[in-house]
């Protein structure tokens, strides 16, 4: 089987400092994402996700601060939005909607980043190709 | 005021308009006195199947312009909001094309101080080629013949030169597959009241269209068209609002049956629509004849969503990208579905994305008032 491939967007602010948090804390997680680090969760348009999938993403990741502590106010609450939609495209898509995911990490919650891509991997590779 | 029956005086009008022409009087007043600098009206073109949109601005015109034309389903939301922003006009408005305006000033395209729209109650158009084969197969006529069409009580009625008339129930036509299109069949708005007014004839007597009045400036033109003696009204009775208002009932819970049947029932599987999604050959129809879609730079066009020539389309970087920037505001107008050369069932697909989100936000588009969720900078609590 091939190895495979999760796309990940974390925000500068959260998100990308709890993946940095995980790795100086020495925290193992799937090496099969790929981060790529965006301003703010609701800098992510629907675009990028489908690119990402278009490209041949088993799964893409999207991490940003926990509703409140956005950087810039509200920019993770219009990212759920968004999110939401995305979900109903997929379903038409015919992409399985696990294969996206989203989450709320904190700069301090190596371990959070850790558990949730450790899941997230899990689940990938039990989806029938 | 709220509910009117209103009739024109003119008699030229009379006789080309339908149910006592009050559209094309409320807009001859509204020319003539200056109100407007013209008017986007449908005109007959070639036969009744042959709707063109014209510019118009002196009365002869403007009487060129009366009587339906259901087997033209055009809309005028675009050409407004790309050629006529900057000039006050009156238009009149199907519930699509008023729902398309409203959200076209939702994304700042036109200003709704510059335009006056006369909504047309509407229970559905039909498309032009399905409309001459369907006369030919059940009306057992020359489609060249029929000098003029309307649809009352549920029927579709054709009127032939020698001013003979032949009716079918549009029931009986939709179950071979002809009569109303698609997404007509499964449209819930029916009377477009965004719309200053809004005319039909569901509920009026005989030679009078039925009015109901939506807002202020919509009052003021009545009543400067009756000072003025264009149009003659009178009240209608109780009874007439509560048949008007079973009529849209009816409608709207058939609409709903409808939707079940062709986004449930009858819906592709994933895999069968995926295979109809990827004969898609990138023409980019769709996003021209959307009314939504508005944007000065288009995401489709960006170069990093580019696919090389050699490549198949993958429908997630056309309808996907498609669907993030308009499904939500979809207003279900059918027209990329018309203008497809692939027959993909895009207004149905697009209709169910917006269906789910409607579901979730409350949001109606075209309806709702304020623009839609997703753009609000809002923190609202929902549930995950």
């Amino acid at each position: 089987m091939e190895e495979k491939k999760i796309i990940g967007f974390c925000c500068n602010w959260c998100c990308y400092g709890g993946a940095d948090n995980a790795g100086t804390g020495r925290m193992s997680y799937p090496p099969n994402i790929r981060i790529i680090r965006v301003m703010c969760s609701g800098r992510i348009n629907p675009d990028m996700i489908f690119k990402a999938f278009h490209e041949g993403a088993d799964g893409v990741f999207v991490g940003g601060c926990h509703l409140g502590d956005c950087h810039y106010d509200a920019g993770n609450y219009k990212w759920r939005r968004r999110a939401h939609l995305i979900r109903f495209i997929l379903d038409e898509m015919n992409i399985d909607q696990r294969r996206f995911k989203h989450e709320w990490v904190s700069a301090s919650e190596g371990s959070k980043f850790q558990k949730c891509i450790t899941e997230f991997y899990d689940e990938l590779c039990q989806i029938e190709e | 005021m709220e509910y009117l029956q209103v009739k024109s005086t003119n008699p030229e009008i009379l006789e080309g308009g339908e149910n006592g022409g009050a559209v094309t009087a409320i807009l001859l007043s509204l020319l003539e006195n200056e109100d407007v600098d013209g008017i986007l009206n449908m005109k007959k073109h070639d036969d009744v199947y042959d709707g063109m949109p014209s510019y118009i601005t002196t009365p002869e015109e403007l009487l060129e312009t009366t009587g339906s034309l259901h087997c033209a389903p055009i809309m005028t939301a675009d050409i407004i909001a790309k050629y006529l922003k900057d000039s006050k006009i009156a238009l009149t408005t199907k519930p699509c094309d008023a729902m398309a305006i409203d959200e076209i000033i939702k994304r700042n395209g036109l200003n709704r101080d510059n335009i006056f729209m006369i909504g047309l109650n509407c229970g559905g158009t039909v498309s032009p080629l399905k409309a001459e084969k369907m006369i030919e197969l059940y009306y057992d006529v020359d489609p060249k013949d029929v000098v003029s069409e309307e649809i009352n009580k549920g029927k579709f009625i054709i009127e032939l030169a020698n001013g003979e008339e032949k009716d079918v129930k549009i029931d009986d036509l939709e179950l071979e597959g002809y009569g109303r299109r698609e997404n007509c069949q499964r449209c819930e708005l029916k009377i477009p009241r965004k719309a200053d007014i809004a005319c039909g004839n569901w509920g009026s007597s005989k030679g009078y269209t039925f009015v109901e009045i939506n807002t202020e400036r919509g009052e003021e033109v009545i009543q400067n068209a009756i000072d003025k003696g264009y149009i003659e009204v009178k009240e209608p009775s109780e009874k007439q609002v509560a048949i008007r208002k079973k009529v849209e009932n009816v409608m709207i819970k058939m609409a709903k049956k409808k939707q079940k049947a062709q986004l449930e029932k009858e819906y592709p599987s994933p895999d069968e629509l995926q295979d109809i999604l990827t004969r898609c050959i990138k023409c980019y129809r769709c996003r021209d004849v959307c009314p939504i879609c508005n944007c000065k730079v288009c995401s489709l066009e960006k170069e990093y969503l580019q696919q090389s020539p050699e490549e198949k389309p993958d429908p997630l970087l056309m309808h996907g990208i498609r669907m993030g920037h308009m499904a939500f505001s979809c207003i279900n107008c059918g027209q990329c579905e018309d203008v497809c050369p692939v027959e993909i069932p895009l207004a149905k697909i697009y209709q169910r994305v917006q269906l789910k989100y409607r579901e979730e936000t409350g949001y109606v588009p075209g309806v709702t008032s304020g623009k839609p969720p997703m753009y609000s900078p809002d923190k609202e609590e929902v549930a995950e």
